[in-house]
């Protein structure tokens, strides 16, 4: 177990290292940024000063072992734009977004277990043919889309909720759910499929066959087992959702770490835009890191593979 | 009359595989209804110009946001309305259907051939090769695919070619993914095994034994990579970064629609709703192919 | 997907009506939107309109400008002299405090004016202060500014960007400091600042009885919203009472809205088409042929652009600047629009088929696309390239754009320096590069008589439109909505003074 871990997790670092060469070198390619920094009122006077001062003038390689080296203590370097830090820009950001995230997943989570299990209980049923309509909606329907109806309905007709802003729980509502909407059809569809496949394993006909109870059968028994490849499609689809709330955050105005991705790539604001791009990722590798973890040790012979 | 096996089949009520597999393409609702939606999508691609006497490109600053037909101050010879520079709408809508499918058809062409290309070979000579493609497919996923897809965008600057290969040399990982474990599950069978003993090629062996057995596979995975790859090209759109006007691409057309989107919420809901049948459409073809051609998954 | 329309509709005819009830005057409170991220508060280090807007509200310059009267005011100070060409002796207001109690006097001019002009201290827009090479204290509530050069315009950007920061304040807390709590001697403090989300602004009750007047609002909310819808949105549930920025098309369905006041305004920006001339993009591109200029600026219908596309208080423009702007000279050669004369132009030019072009574009598209049109109808095909502002810039500044859409609000100058003199002294923007022109933009910004600024700006516009060396297009201008329960007067320098909106 020790040695597949240290595999692991030397595969993740590597991971890690390549997709931060490769960010950086995209970015560079993207030419300087000094211009941007300038502003728009600036001189070609002022933008060669500023190209000096940020070292934009230096070899590639230079750059990007610089960044490094401070990415590894932390120090992502100072936004170009809000002239700040950029830990301190993103810590900040972050939160709402991290926070969105965990809500997304569990409102899919909540919904999509749920109705899998229904759907898999009586296939073919009219929950199933519903699971399934909703889920085909889900994948088909941009989610800008689906964010601007929702705030015309319960924002504007009805006055429920807010439309933007992060103050209160009440703000994260319609985000939430558009959010979770996105991730909600794998997820239910995986949940439908492993518990068709576990309901039909033998153990489940044993128990049946023993006259244990059908809430017990499912719960007890099958549900468990369904649900641990849910639980890692499940931290894998958070790592994405992280990276896809940009439109969310554009629409409901909530500032989050997407969003300020999405703006930095407007501003160049290389920094902030490295160290997300770096940030999402790593939320993705140590996820999937996690579950393989879990996964080895729920089932030894992976360990062994 | 001579008893053909076919007669005989008939009276014992087994169908034949091909009249099976017929019944479970057209029992199929699903996929029957994705297969007709994408048909008049592309019939209405490809017949633009015999079905609107309009340029998509013409514009009558005068006769802005006209409302379609099933709305009061409709114009007959704009059915749909017009657009915020006056142009058909119509017309933009079916040349716009050419540039979304080209745009979903190509993105899927290119990462399929790449992530294909990746997946058969890491799936048939495993070992090292298998380790490699197994790390640039862990890399592909850890890269937050909009972020990255909008970098380079910006970058480049939004064009119909740019668009198309960003999205195709992001999306290839699902292809990568499923030829290499399809392929490990036929590597090792009987006849791919014979074709090896009896000195066949590697090229002719990939060809000819091992593509045909998983072209099943990749066909689903290349329906869903270009819905995929629609529903991206829209998002790029929206946030101002897909294809460069004035060509009129679906999601090109909302993202001009959401600007009215509160006060003419039509010039929003055309495009939307064209781009979401589309988008269902190749959703339910993909799914239906893959329950048909793998008839155990069926609930 | 028809129900959600149909719902869309209905929830539309419900606002048009009704309306609610929320709005914040019981609470003394302005809830207001930026559509952009703001960088940072300290006003020399943003280069963005939401900046100046905060920067006019927080802090004070020496002088003010009656936008009514079109006179300068003495603000921080309260009389001014020329001394020479050169240097500038200003008398200060007596009795004025910062918001952080600290009292205003010269040592805070000098201190500000000796740390913004110097070029290492990276202020992000060096023309608002490269003009100025320092200050000097006379004695408490006298102090001195020398300029480089004699500079005409200083007056007006003393009264625009260049506003007064507490020296004791500043010296310890820095740009970064400023930014995060801002410190005046505005109509305005600053209660909270969370960077690029939201800004609080309170009513300062310690005001100085300036020409800006006592705030009457006590609390100004403002919070970044992205989108033009969330806003709107966020408008009708009552959950803003102040935006602005909103584009013709949605202005006009506003305006028909009982709890909701729209008001336009013309501002300081205007558009145009900058051609190569120069030939700096290679010397046999068709711009560099006068009749082809001549010919793209009959074929493009600005009036009917202006109508259907930016509509409201935009006009056309035909010289190279705004005009209320100082020494814009009106009287130059007009070009009518007449696709037939554009031919013939063209054909004459050696171009009878036309030619292709690359048109470059950071903003407005549809405007661009507009254009586009137009300029295919007689013929030039021209491939529409948008990119980001800065990309542009770069393209520019080296040379490689023949034909670009640009727009510039000269900083809301009202001075045809900040303009004319920005793109025809041959610097990296200037794709004319003609030399007459330049003689005559020396003269016009050094000179101190404004006789002699006023002739040779005219000059200098006159033979700009001759040559046709722009194809000058429109100004712009901004639409204001705002509850029916506040009442606020915008003015052309697109500045939104918060300290001049009032509940009714």
């Amino acid at each position: 177990m020790l040695m597949f871990t240290l595999k692991r997790l030397g595969l993740a670092i590597l991971v890690t290292f390549t997709v931060s060469l490769l960010s950086f070198s995209l970015l560079f390619m993207a030419g300087d940024p000094a211009s941007a920094i300038a502003g728009e009122n600036a001189t070609a006077t002022d933008i060669e000063a500023i190209r000096a001062l940020y070292g934009f003038d230096r070899p590639f390689l230079v750059q990007y072992a610089d960044w490094l080296f401070g990415a590894l203590s932390g120090d992502f370097g100072q936004s170009y734009y809000f002239k700040m830090p950029v830990s301190t820009l993103i810590a900040e950001r972050l939160s709402t977004t991290m926070l969105l995230g965990v809500c997304g997943i569990s409102f899919a989570l909540l919904t999509a277990i749920p109705l899998g299990v229904a759907a898999a209980m009586r296939p073919n049923s009219l929950i199933d043919r519903t699971a399934l309509f909703l889920s085909v909606m889900g994948q088909a329907m941009p989610s800008f889309w689906f964010g601007l109806v929702l705030i015309v309905v319960f924002s504007i007709q009805l006055g429920w909720l807010p439309p933007s802003g992060s103050s209160t729980w009440r703000h994260f509502i319609m985000p939430t759910v558009v959010l979770g909407y996105y991730a909600m059809p794998a997820i239910m569809r995986l949940t439908r499929a492993g518990m068709l496949e576990v309901l039909n394993a033998d153990y489940i006909r044993t128990a049946r066959a023993k006259g244990a109870s059908e809430t017990r059968v499912m719960f007890k028994h099958a549900l468990r087992n369904a649900v641990v490849p849910v639980v890692s499609l499940a931290a894998v689809q958070m790592g994405f959702m992280l990276g896809g709330s940009i439109v969310v955050e554009s629409i409901f105005a909530l500032h989050g770490a997407g969003y300020l991705a999405w703006e930095s790539i407007g501003r160049n604001d290389l920094p902030t835009v490295q160290a997300l791009i770096l940030i999402f990722s790593l939320f993705y590798i140590v996820f999937t890191f996690l579950s393989d973890l879990v996964n080895a040790w729920l089932d030894p012979r992976i360990r062994v593979g | 009359m001579a008893r053909t096996i076919e007669t005989v089949a008939e009276e014992l009520r087994i169908p034949s595989p091909a009249a099976q597999l017929r019944k479970r393409v057209f029992g199929h609702y699903g996929l029957v209804f994705g297969l007709c939606a994408l048909a008049i999508v592309v019939a209405l691609a490809v017949f633009a110009p015999l079905l609107t006497p309009h340029d998509p490109y013409a514009q009558d600053l005068m006769g802005r946001m006209k409302p379609p037909f099933w709305m009061a101050g409709s114009d007959p010879s704009h059915l749909l309305g017009t657009d915020y520079l006056g142009r058909d709408y119509l017309a933009r809508l079916l040349y716009g259907a050419r540039i979304s499918l080209a745009i979903g058809l190509f993105a899927a062409l290119i990462s399929g051939l790449i992530g294909t290309a990746m997946g058969v070979a890491a799936g048939y000579f495993g070992g090292r090769v298998d380790l490699v493609v197994t790390f640039l497919i862990n890399v592909r996923l850890a890269m937050p695919v909009v972020l990255v897809a909008l970098a380079v965008v910006a970058i480049l600057g939004g064009s119909l070619q740019v668009v198309v290969c960003v999205l195709g040399l992001l999306l290839w990982d699902r292809f990568a993914v499923v030829m290499r474990s399809s392929v490990l599950q036929v590597r090792d069978l009987e006849y791919v095994n014979a074709a090896r003993a009896i000195g066949c090629s590697t090229r002719r062996i990939i060809l000819r034994e091992i593509m045909p057995n998983v072209v099943n596979n990749l066909i689903v995975v290349a329906t869903l990579e270009m819905a995929h790859a629609i529903l991206l090209e829209a998002a790029l759109s929206f946030l101002g970064l897909g294809v460069q006007p004035p060509t009129p691409s679906w999601g090109l057309m909302i993202s001009e629609g959401k600007q009215m989107m509160l006060f003419e919420p039509w010039l929003i809901a055309i495009p939307g709703v064209a781009l979401f049948v589309l988008v269902l459409a190749i959703n339910l073809l993909g799914d239906g192919l893959r329950d048909v051609t793998a008839p155990e998954n069926r609930g | 997907m028809k129900t959600r329309l149909l719902m869309s509709s209905v929830a539309l005819a419900v606002v048009m009506t009704a309306g609610s009830a929320l709005a914040d005057k019981a609470n003394d409170t302005l809830n207001a939107a930026f559509t952009k991220e703001l960088e940072s508060v300290d006003s020399y280090f943003n280069s963005a309109r939401e900046g100046v807007i905060l920067q006019r509200s927080i802090w004070d310059g020496l002088l003010y400008l009656n936008q009514a009267t079109g006179e300068y005011e003495g603000n921080l100070a309260t009389s001014w002299t020329w001394v020479d060409d050169t240097t500038l002796e200003l008398k200060l207001r007596e009795g004025v405090t910062f918001h952080n109690g600290e009292e205003f006097d010269a040592d805070d001019v000098v201190y500000t004016v000796e740390f913004v002009s110097k070029p290492e201290n990276g202020v992000v827009t060096q023309r608002n202060v490269n003009w100025m090479k320092g200050a000097e204290k006379v004695d408490k509530y006298t102090v001195r500014i020398f300029t480089n050069g004699p500079f005409p315009a200083a007056l007006e950007y003393l009264a625009g960007p260049v506003s007064i920061y507490p020296n004791e304040y500043y010296a310890e807390a820095g740009p970064a400091g400023m930014a995060l709590k801002p410190v005046g001697t505005g109509p305005y403090r600053v209660e909270s600042v969370e960077p690029g989300k939201r800004f609080v602004l309170k009513k300062y009750e310690g005001y100085h009885g300036g020409p800006k007047g006592m705030a009457s609002i006590g609390t100004v909310d403002i919070r970044t919203i992205p989108d033009i819808n969330t806003q709107l949105a966020e408008l009708f549930s009552g959950g803003l009472d102040f935006i602005w920025g909103v584009p013709a098309d949605q202005a006009e369905k506003l305006a028909l809205m009982d709890r909701l006041t729209v008001v336009n305004e013309s501002t300081m920006r205007i558009g145009y088409l900058e051609l190569d001339a120069a030939g700096r993009s290679g010397a046999d591109n068709p711009m560099t042929n006068k009749l082809v200029r001549q010919a793209i600026n009959h074929a493009i219908d600005r009036q009917t652009i202006i109508d259907s596309l930016l509509k409201g208080a935009s006009k056309v423009v035909d010289a190279a600047c705004f005009p209320t702007q100082f020494g814009c000279e009106q009287d130059v050669a007009a070009y009518e629009f007449d696709p037939e004369k554009a031919k013939a132009l063209l054909a004459e030019a050696g171009y009878p088929d036309g030619f292709s072009v690359d048109f470059y574009a950071y903003r407005d598209r549809s405007y661009a696309e507009a254009m586009l049109s137009y300029l295919a109808n007689v013929g030039i095909k021209a491939n529409l390239k948008y990119l980001q502002y800065s990309a542009l810039r770069d393209l520019r500044h080296k040379g490689e754009t023949s034909m670009s859409f640009q727009t510039w609000g000269s900083y809301s100058i009202n001075d045809a320096s900040a303009i004319t003199s920005q793109f025809f002294k041959h610097g990296a923007e200037d794709f004319a590069r003609d030399d007459e022109v330049l003689a005559w933009l020396d003269i016009a910004d050094t000179s101190v008589d404004p006789e002699v600024r006023k002739e040779n700006y005219s000059k200098a516009l006159k033979k700009i439109a001759d040559e046709a060396y722009w194809v000058p297009l429109f100004s712009y201008n901004a639409n204001y909505v705002f509850t029916k329960e506040a009442d606020f007067t915008p003015t052309p320098d697109e500045v939104v003074r918060f300290f001049h909106v009032r509940w009714n």
